[in-house]
């Protein structure tokens, strides 16, 4: 079996590789680069050779999480691009040597979700946190033969992966990999949610609870759509200078308000209340403010944070029923993988929507724990790491 | 000074105060008391307008049981009804005497920019209240011994005459009989534009409505025209099905029949995951809760349109808020501005497309308003018109 396998000369079509992976044993430790084995694509499934990959907070939770949903040892990563070196039966979708985005939400193209509009959530291959494949499986073994769990259907920490066509998009290879990697999970959420789950209006005020790399991404998008107004709220005020580059306007330091709530400091500075307000913390205090942040009559409360399990929201009925505003939730920014990406990809190389600035720090494979660092300290938005560097 | 029933061709009463008959709530849970009362002249911007009939609303209810802080004795409860202009005070020049109007709880001041912007009904330079005044923080109301009554929702129909701003009236410009004009002051035309408006019904989807009483049943007459293919009414009495149908609803479940199972568990199996849109139309915290259950994941719309007490609220997992596609709103009076919107519901009943006759079960005359609450508090009627001149 080789190591890093030449794709053009066929010989790993149908056979297990042996390949690096950085493995997380175990919840709250640094990922281990070992090598796995990884098993040919099954039905409907191809085999892909990550070119790169980048780091997103939600791996970082769930390298973290002691308890269920939260397995060990898994390969966690869900955001990357690479090339298909085998395609299982029944594939035809995609043919080996394509470029593609892994992403954790599922197309199947034929449910009655997929064919309608206005939903992203495939009902076929419905999302869950799931250890395995589509199949109740998984494809990665260590060299003991023990079995390693998946993470988001991905799994892309590794040099090798297996991923469901459901999970799968097409991209045209003149993107530049480090670019193409963060559609797979960050940037297209914040900017769907704006472009797509929003609708943000052109001349209309937005209002961001949190500055990370989807608050930056939501940012982008609603600076795409055309907003007048573009309030950025966190609790680290030195994210204001980078932010501005993303489109956002004015800033709100939400641990400097006095006595005032951060909601009086919005309906203040916007006569009564941003037209969108967007949550992309995870915490439900964020939310219920975000709400008492939004215009009555009109306000939309986007909610994109993932809050703990079990965390709920509470807003007082007669609020609900008199204020004329509208709560919802937006999930993968409401984009269909397959569809929507490829707008996204245009976007980009027609120049309208900027990524690059979403890329601070860029490591090599070995150095991967390094980019949980980064990120764990606040220092980078989207770190990219390189398979083969 | 005149009684009811005084010759307004001759203008004697206009710039007086005028001596007439009241219905007044004086005490929290007691009938109300029939008594001659003193209107007052209309002061700027507004209007004194002689009630020819008025139809009885749940809220009134409410507020007439009302012990705590909210409530307010004695006062003058109503706010569905239809009139004519008796006079009209200083600044006012939208209307004249003699025009048939429609006094509306819901205010359209026309300047705001809520007023100036279509996508909102929620006037903000007379904001939505249940005020025990008129906006200028007084009342026109007084009784024979010279204390002050309060006024309801702006409006206060149980009273021959009543005082009411002019944001808080739209005129009736077609021949829309009176007994059926009232209704459009709240109750019919907060659920028929729950659906038309606010939730924007498509031709051919699924509806559940929770709660079957006038506001459920107007949300499903309001379906229907907007051409939904199913509509599902939930209730607790299973005696409501019957003339539910008449309104459009298809198909019934008693949330007190369910066994096991919880009432959104049979909407999903109903509807293959979900229906289209979800109404929470009985005032509980824990069924708007339950319709979002059962609206469809990817789309689906849960409105809440019924009022729940002060302090309720409403609790969702975040994490299906996140995931699960779903859209959360309420609608105040079915999110219509009164003065432009009005205008258009009256027309579909005049084509002869909005059915308003059922939605009137019961007719009494004045003296027998207290009748009214009965049969509401019975569960006996749906909406019962009160007549000031029979």
């Amino acid at each position: 079996m080789d190591k890093t396998t030449k794709i053009s000369s066929k010989s790993t079509s149908g056979k297990p590789i042996r390949c690096r992976a950085a493995v997380a044993r175990k919840a709250g430790e640094p990922l281990v680069i070992e090598e796995v084995i990884v098993a040919p694509p099954q039905t409907g499934e191809v085999r892909v050779k990550i070119i790169c990959t980048s780091l997103c907070y939600s791996d970082v939770t769930f390298l973290n999480l002691k308890d269920p949903p939260a397995s060990f040892p898994t390969i966690l990563g869900h955001e990357a691009v690479g090339v298909i070196e085998s395609v299982g039966e029944g594939v035809s979708e995609f043919v080996e040597g394509d470029m593609v985005i892994p992403i954790f939400l599922s197309e199947c193209g034929e449910c009655t979700d997929c064919k309608s509009k206005k939903s992203n959530l495939c009902s076929k291959f419905p999302f869950k946190i799931s250890p395995w494949l589509q199949d109740g499986t998984s494809r990665f073994t260590d060299l003991k033969g023990e079995t390693i769990y998946h993470f988001l259907f991905v799994s892309s920490f590794t040099e090798y992966t297996v991923v469901h066509v459901a999970n799968l998009t097409k991209v045209d290879s003149a993107i530049p990999p480090n670019r193409a990697c963060l559609l797979g999970c960050g940037v297209s959420t914040g900017v769907g949610a704006a472009w797509k789950s929003a609708n943000v209006k052109a001349g209309s005020t937005v209002a961001i609870f949190g500055l990370g790399s989807i608050g930056l991404a939501v940012a982008e998008g609603s600076r795409l759509c055309g907003a007048a107004k573009i309030i950025g709220v966190d609790i680290n005020p030195e994210k204001f200078e980078t932010a501005k580059a993303f489109g956002v306007t004015d800033f709100v330091d939400s641990r400097s308000t006095g006595d005032k709530r951060v909601s009086q400091i919005i309906n203040e500075m916007t006569d009564g209340g941003a037209d969108y307000c967007f949550e992309c913390v995870g915490r439900a205090f964020l939310v219920e403010e975000a709400f008492a942040s939004s215009r009555k009559g009109w306000g939309k409360t986007i909610v994109l944070g993932v809050d703990q399990p079990g965390s709920q929201l509470k807003f007082n009925s007669f609020d609900v029923l008199h204020l004329g505003k509208t709560i919802l939730g937006s999930f993968f920014g409401g984009l269909k993988p397959k569809t929507d990406v490829q707008t996204l990809i245009k976007r980009y190389m027609d120049k309208e929507l900027e990524l690059d600035k979403f890329v601070t720090h860029e490591v090599g494979f070995e150095d991967i724990n390094k980019a949980f660092d980064l990120l764990i300290g606040g220092k980078s938005l989207r770190c990219v790491i390189w398979m083969d560097k | 000074m005149d009684r009811a029933h005084i010759d307004e061709s001759s203008k004697s009463s206009a710039g007086k105060p005028i001596r007439c008959r009241a219905a007044v709530a004086r005490k929290a849970g007691e009938p109300l008391v029939m008594e001659e009362v003193i209107v007052a002249p209309p002061k700027f911007e507004e209007v004194r307008i002689r009630i020819i009939c008025t139809s009885l609303c749940h809220t009134d209810v409410t507020y007439l049981k009302l012990k705590d802080p909210s409530a307010c004795f004695p006062r003058i409860l109503g706010h569905e009804a239809v009139g004519v202009v008796e006079s009209v005070g200083e600044g006012v020049t939208e209307f004249h005497k003699g025009d048939t109007v429609i006094p509306i709880f819901m205010s359209e001041c026309a300047e705001c920019r809520d007023c100036k912007s279509k996508k909102s009904n929620l006037c903000s330079k007379f904001p939505f209240e249940i005020s025990p005044w008129l906006h200028d923080g007084t009342s026109r109301f007084t009784d024979l011994k010279g204390q002050t009554l309060y006024h309801f929702m702006f409006v206060s129909s149980f009273v021959e005459y009543t005082v009411v701003h002019v944001a808080n009236v739209t005129k009736l410009d077609s021949p829309i009989p009176p007994n059926r004009a009232c209704l459009l002051s709240c109750g019919v035309s907060t659920g028929v534009g729950a659906a038309w408006r606010s939730a924007n019904v498509e031709e051919g989807s699924t509806v559940a409505i929770f709660g079957l009483g006038s506001i459920g049943l107007a949300v499903a007459e309001g379906a229907r025209l907007c051409g939904a293919a199913k509509i599902i009414g939930i209730d607790l009495n299973p005696e409501k099905f019957e003339i539910a149908k008449g309104f459009g609803i298809t198909d019934f479940v008693n949330s007190r029949g369910c066994g096991d199972k919880r009432v959104s568990q049979i909407i999903n199996e109903m509807t293959s995951g979900g229906a289209d849109y979800c109404f929470e139309c009985a005032g509980k915290a824990f069924l708007v809760e339950e319709a979002y259950a059962c609206c469809r994941k990817g789309w689906g719309k849960t409105i809440v349109i019924g009022l729940d007490k002060p302090d309720s609220k409403l609790t969702f997992s975040s994490l299906e808020v996140l995931s699960q596609g779903k859209t959360i709103m309420g609608s105040t009076f079915g999110g219509l501005k009164p003065k432009s919107d009005i205008p258009i519901i009256i027309k579909r009943y005049m084509d002869e497309e909005l059915e308003l006759d059922k939605f009137v079960t019961h007719e009494v005359s004045f003296e027998d308003i207290n009748k009214a609450f009965d049969l509401l508090l019975e569960g006996k009627s749906i909406r019962c018109v009160i007549w000031m001149d029979k």
